[in-house]
């Protein structure tokens, strides 16, 4: 899940033009002043990357990256399979 | 000229907006493809005597509701009419889009769809208000961008800077900062930020802060703002108009000339600056006029090349 995470968050901080290193697992986005736009453009990155569909959930549930990663990497992974 | 119409989206679909549509075509020789659900629109233009051939129905089985989340319904609400229009665009189906719906779901459509113009991160909405020199003056952003960053209202001002080349035929607008005084360290944190941004950017001509009483003294020509503030500002000033028409007709028995100008329906609409493609939002309230007024907007961006000179002004190669 690492590697994901390390890809989502250079994806983000690209974005957001902020230090990459800011953005860890425990991260709010509101912490980085990302909004859901900022959100679903990291997500729709990914899905070009590994040419998948991720769920479409209610991205205003998601409060930190953390748990945004770990249920788009479980997805991942129950498609890979 | 083939203009996607949402005729879903906002306070008076599809009704309104088909009478709009149809009003359009059978003033010009465009085509309008009618977005939304089938059976509904084909009701509706069973009213109209209009030339059949000049009007397509494409179907999209979903509406974006005003109270949704724009990002959501990006990903929840792909057959929604706002995103089946825009992708007309990008499927070279369509030249523009019009749409009175949701306009976080019209920007969210422009940004995914269309995409945004080099280094530009949020398309903001742009509004021409009439000024005391007989000229307009420029509103960005009136409504896209609740949130903004100072980076963000540099972009705005840049944008502005290109509208006003193609809309006034100024090489080198003046260009201000809406805020609650005019000096220096005025403002929140926002604005304090803006205001050296743009301070050292030496493409722009930056003239200083703007209050709210000077917006109409035609003292500048591009005033940048987020977009709540911008909203808050254009509406108060369509409530103005409206409450000094009414009592003109009250007391005087007619309504002033001038007061016209402040009148949206007659405007019809505004471009969503910084995107790749022509996307016109137009008020969630309006009517036939205004969306006729707002399809004749669309047209006038296409006839201006308003992409092409948006990329040329931000330097970017075609």
């Amino acid at each position: 899940m690492q590697e994901f995470f390390e890809l989502a968050r250079k994806i983000l901080a690209e974005q957001l033009s902020i230090d990459v290193e800011l953005i860890t697992m425990e991260t709010t986005f509101e912490d980085i002043e990302a909004d859901s736009i900022d959100i679903v453009e990291m997500i729709m990155a990914l899905e070009d990357i590994y040419d998948i569909e991720f769920p479409e959930d209610d991205l205003e549930d998601y409060i930190n990256m953390g748990d945004l990663i770990k249920d788009l990497y479980a997805y991942l992974q129950q498609v890979s399979k | 000229m083939r203009i996607a119409i949402d005729v879903m989206g906002g306070d008076y679909a599809p009704t309104e907006i088909i009478a709009g549509a149809v009003k359009w075509v059978q003033h010009s020789d465009d085509k309008l493809l009618l977005v939304g659900r089938e059976e509904i629109i084909k009701d509706e233009l069973q009213a109209y005597n209009y030339v059949q051939e000049r009007i397509e129905i494409i179907p999209a089985s979903q509406v974006v509701e005003m109270n949704e989340s724009p990002a959501t319904a990006m990903r929840k609400k792909k057959d929604a009419s706002i995103f089946v229009a825009t992708r007309l665009i990008k499927e070279s189906q369509a030249d523009a889009v019009v749409s009175c719906g949701s306009t976080g779901a019209q920007m969210a459509a422009a940004l995914f769809i269309l995409g945004r113009l080099e280094n530009i991160d949020r398309p903001p909405i742009v509004a021409a208000i009439p000024n005391h020199e007989g000229s307009y003056s420029l509103f960005v952003d009136v409504g896209a961008n609740v949130d903004c960053k100072a980076q963000q209202l540099l972009q705005f001002a840049r944008l502005g800077k290109a509208y006003a080349s193609i809309l006034m035929d100024l090489d080198n607008p003046r260009i201000a900062l809406v805020n609650n005084g005019e000096e220096e360290g005025k403002g929140n944190s926002l604005t304090i930020e803006t205001y050296q941004l743009l301070k050292e950017n030496q493409d722009l001509n930056f003239v200083g802060n703007i209050e709210g009483r000077d917006l109409f003294s035609g003292k500048t020509d591009v005033m940048v703002c987020d977009g709540f503030t911008g909203n808050i500002l254009l509406k108060s000033l369509e409530g103005l108009a409206l409450f000094a028409a009414q009592s003109c007709l009250q007391e005087l028995g007619k309504v002033p000339e001038f007061l016209a100008k402040f009148d949206y329906t007659q405007v019809g609409g505004a471009p969503l600056l910084g995107i790749d493609g022509v996307s016109i939002v137009c008020h969630g309230s309006s009517k036939r006029e205004a969306v006729f007024n707002g399809i004749k907007l669309a047209v006038e961006c296409l006839e201006k090349e308003m992409v092409k000179r948006q990329k040329l002004a931000l330097g970017q190669t075609l």
